[in-house]
């Protein structure tokens, strides 16, 4: 009854540190942070700025879709060239899942911007696609000819992490032979206007989270079919866990003790005891209310002295379910760079009482 | 070890033409419309003014909760409230960890934020309130769930745009298949929107008129809103404790077209793919499947494809069995359709009575299936499928079972 521990044979990320996963990590080394000042907005923003998406898909191609979509379609070329996965007479066994928290945002502020100001008649046919929130799974299949499942989970920060559990429900029952998994996210300016004003986002002189934006995917296989194929393996996906809490949809809150308890319930999802833990991806993203309730359930787990190293990336990367994506792909090319590290704790504690934990394993 | 199963213990709706279930399933049967004119928006610009909206919501909360949350949310949280009810679930004596929530979801709060877009565009940022903001992501129904209940097992939120309910229901039966979960509210809520509305005005893919589903006169679909939620327990379990057990739950399909961001693959290769997926993990037959709940939007895309692709998965069986489309009286009711169909599906097989395809008219030879026009039948129904096809081709079928 347990679930599949599939591998990870490709990674992508498009974060605003970097176009690719190795720019991503040489930036995050070089402690630079993608959190900025943007004009006309006291709250900072994690942007990518100026994008291509060549040579991955040419430039009049990438007219049609919205910036998240952009960057998915990019993501997903990336980590299918990197895992050497060839779609050709298996798209219908590839599949995509996506966790989102922005996804379709500008369209769908665009197309409300002419329903209001112009008339419903001059909302254009071409938003309208764009809009829901499965646009970057979608546009991505499209693209890339993926016929496999095609799904796209919203959860606040956590997303990208639940979509990794989904994704190995998939796998266990056979409905997909490898998934692209991950999550997209474009920042927008009306999102971002609504939560600085409701100052949960970070000034100059108040603490809170950065909103941020990128695609990041993991290629996820079943191991036995990828050691077949001669793929390169990065890590194992060993644990999931979920925890809840009663709380709002969007209030930040957390004890200690349900945070232990989503960590440790990873652990023993992956068989693995604190001590086999060797990197931990903080959740922390800079808001006091689920920061402090991490600091202090890390304590309780792993100790004073823990020989686990934090990473604590979401200071320089920003905060959506894009971020904890990245942080996946990052753990993912850690853990095969250093496997004497052994384990690795990707943690997503988010808003509404949604907390999750994913743990992958070198090889 | 036997195999975790799920059946549906309870089941909740609040719909255009029922405030709860026993209502929506009786307009069903009678093949009562819920579709009228807008009175949610100004809605004299558009192409339409029908939706099937819902005219009156639940009430009963207290103002400082009702003002933070969205008409999803209300609708979902009644649904939730009838489904747990007729589970017969002793809450208190439930382990609050094995419980999750997975719903579909989409529109959710964006009556609210478009209110707070639409002060922000013509009255300028002093005169918006950003909390409006705070109801639209889509997963705030499922969080309110769980909040209300207490409920503090794994919960998720599709967001598949046409087919996200459906999905939810493959999502919430793979938690109690793999042991995550005994028990799992299901389903989805869904409201109306300017934009959703807007947006298919802008595709001209609303019938002027109100739907009607496989008829050659079709124009399009009428927006629709419902709640439909569905407790899923493991089987084995529900047993013990003696649960009126609706149905079971017997697997499900998802596939991707990959063929067109809003236009449905044309030959049904694709939908037949979702549906031959589905009778895979369901261990099912052609000649097993007795009735389909259809998509059946009433576009002149869906309809004929989705024939095509009912009747290259199922043959011969395609002409034997009754498919019909209940969006004819509760529009297409978006990321909660999936849900709301299911549980039509759940009672047509209970109860031995299909619903029909209201509206119905004029023969088109690309729909020539039998779709129960007009009026409903006595059926007996022991499996029965509801298809779900959805912008970005994400198709998902579920299959559902006499217990």
């Amino acid at each position: 009854m347990s679930l599949m521990r599939p591998v990870v044979t490709g990674v992508a990320a498009i974060t605003p540190l970097g176009r690719g996963l190795a720019a991503t990590r040489a930036a995050i080394a070089a402690g630079h942070s993608a959190c900025a000042h943007i004009p006309g907005h006291a709250a900072l923003a994690a942007r990518i700025g100026p994008f291509t998406t060549e040579p991955e898909m040419p430039k009049s191609k990438a007219r049609r879709l919205d910036l998240g979509s952009q960057y998915t379609v990019v993501a997903a070329r990336q980590c299918l060239a990197d895992a050497g996965w060839d779609l050709a007479g298996r798209e219908e066994r590839t599949g995509i899942l996506l966790g989102t928290g922005s996804g379709g945002a500008g369209p769908l502020t665009e197309l409300e911007r002419q329903i209001v100001l112009e008339s419903p008649e001059a909302a254009s046919p071409f938003l309208f696609p764009n809009t829901v929130a499965n646009a970057p799974a979608s546009q991505a299949a499209l693209e890339l000819r993926i016929k496999g499942p095609n799904v796209t989970l919203i959860q606040k920060d956590p997303a990208g992490l639940n979509a990794v559990l989904y994704a190995r429900m998939l796998l266990t029952d056979g409905r997909a032979d490898a998934l692209l998994v991950g999550a997209a996210d474009e920042w927008n300016a009306v999102y971002h206007a609504a939560y600085e004003r409701l100052h949960v986002l970070r000034t100059e002189s108040h603490p809170g989270f950065v909103l941020s934006e990128g695609a990041s995917l993991l290629l996820l296989e079943p191991e036995e079919s990828a050691r077949a194929r001669g793929a390169a393996i990065y890590a194992r996906v060993s644990g999931t866990s979920f925890v809840g809490r009663s709380i709002a949809p969007y209030r930040r809150a957390a004890e200690p003790a349900d945070l232990v308890a989503t960590m440790r319930a990873a652990l023993a999802d992956a068989g693995l005891s604190e001590t086999d833990i060797g990197l931990v991806h903080l959740s922390a993203n800079g808001s006091p209310k689920t920061d402090e309730p991490e600091a202090e359930a890390l304590r309780q787990v792993f100790g004073d002295s823990p020989r686990a190293r934090y990473a604590r990336v979401k200071d320089l990367l920003g905060e959506n379910p894009s971020s904890g994506a990245a942080q996946l792909a990052l753990a993912a090319a850690d853990l095969r760079d250093e496997p004497a590290l052994g384990a690795a704790l990707v943690n997503g504690f988010g808003a509404g009482g949604n907390f999750m934990s994913v743990v992958l394993t070198a090889v | 070890m036997s195999e975790r199963r799920a059946v549906v213990t309870g089941l909740g709706a609040v719909t255009s033409i029922g405030r709860n279930l026993e209502e929506t399933w009786e307009g069903l049967v009678a093949g009562r419309s819920g579709i009228g004119p807008i009175t949610l928006f100004d809605a004299s610009g558009y192409r339409t003014q029908l939706a099937a909206e819902i005219r009156e919501l639940p009430g009963g909360y207290e103002p400082a909760l009702r003002r933070r949350l969205s008409r999803s949310d209300v609708i979902g949280l009644e649904a939730t409230a009838e489904a747990l009810r007729d589970a017969g679930l002793d809450l208190d004596r439930e382990d609050p960890t094995r419980i999750g929530v997975v719903l579909g979801g989409g529109v959710s709060g964006l009556l609210d934020s478009e209110n707070y877009l639409e002060a922000l565009l013509t009255k300028g940022p002093g005169s918006a309130r950003p909390t409006q903001v705070l109801n639209h992501p889509p997963d705030n129904t499922t969080v309110r769930i769980a909040e209300r209940y207490g409920f503090l097992g794994p919960r998720s939120t599709i967001t598949t745009a046409c087919s996200s309910s459906a999905t939810s229901l493959g999502y919430a039966s793979d938690l109690i298949r793999h042991g995550l979960c005994d028990l799992v509210v299901t389903g989805g809520a869904d409201s109306f929107a300017r934009l959703t509305h807007g947006g298919f005005n802008a595709l001209r893919a609303v019938d002027p008129e109100p739907c009607r589903p496989f008829d050659r006169r079709r124009k399009g679909l009428t927006i629709g809103e419902a709640a439909g939620i569905l407790i899923f327990e493991e089987e084995e379990r529900a047993r013990r404790r003696g649960a009126h057990i609706h149905a079971r739950f017997l697997g499900y399909g998802i596939t991707g077209d990959a063929h067109h961001m809003t236009q449905p693959e044309p030959t049904g290769e694709a939908g037949a793919r979702t549906l031959a997926a589905c009778l895979k993990d369901a261990k099912l037959n052609a000649g097993d499947v007795d009735y389909v709940n259809a998509h059946g939007t009433a576009t002149q895309q869906n309809d004929s494809a989705e024939t095509y692709a009912v009747k290259r998965a199922l043959g011969e069986r395609a002409r034997e069995i009754p498919m019909s489309s209940i969006k004819s009286m509760l529009g297409h009711c978006l990321c909660s359709a999936g849900a709301i169909e299911a549980v039509a599906t759940v009672l047509t097989i209970e109860r031995s009575v299909v619903p029909p395809t209201i509206r119905w008219g004029e023969r088109d030879p690309e729909c020539d299936l039998d779709i129960v026009p007009n009026v409903a039948r006595d059926s007996r129904v022991r499996v029965a499928l509801s298809n779900s096809f959805a912008f970005g081709g994400n198709s998902t079928v579920v299959a559902f079972g006499a217990f």
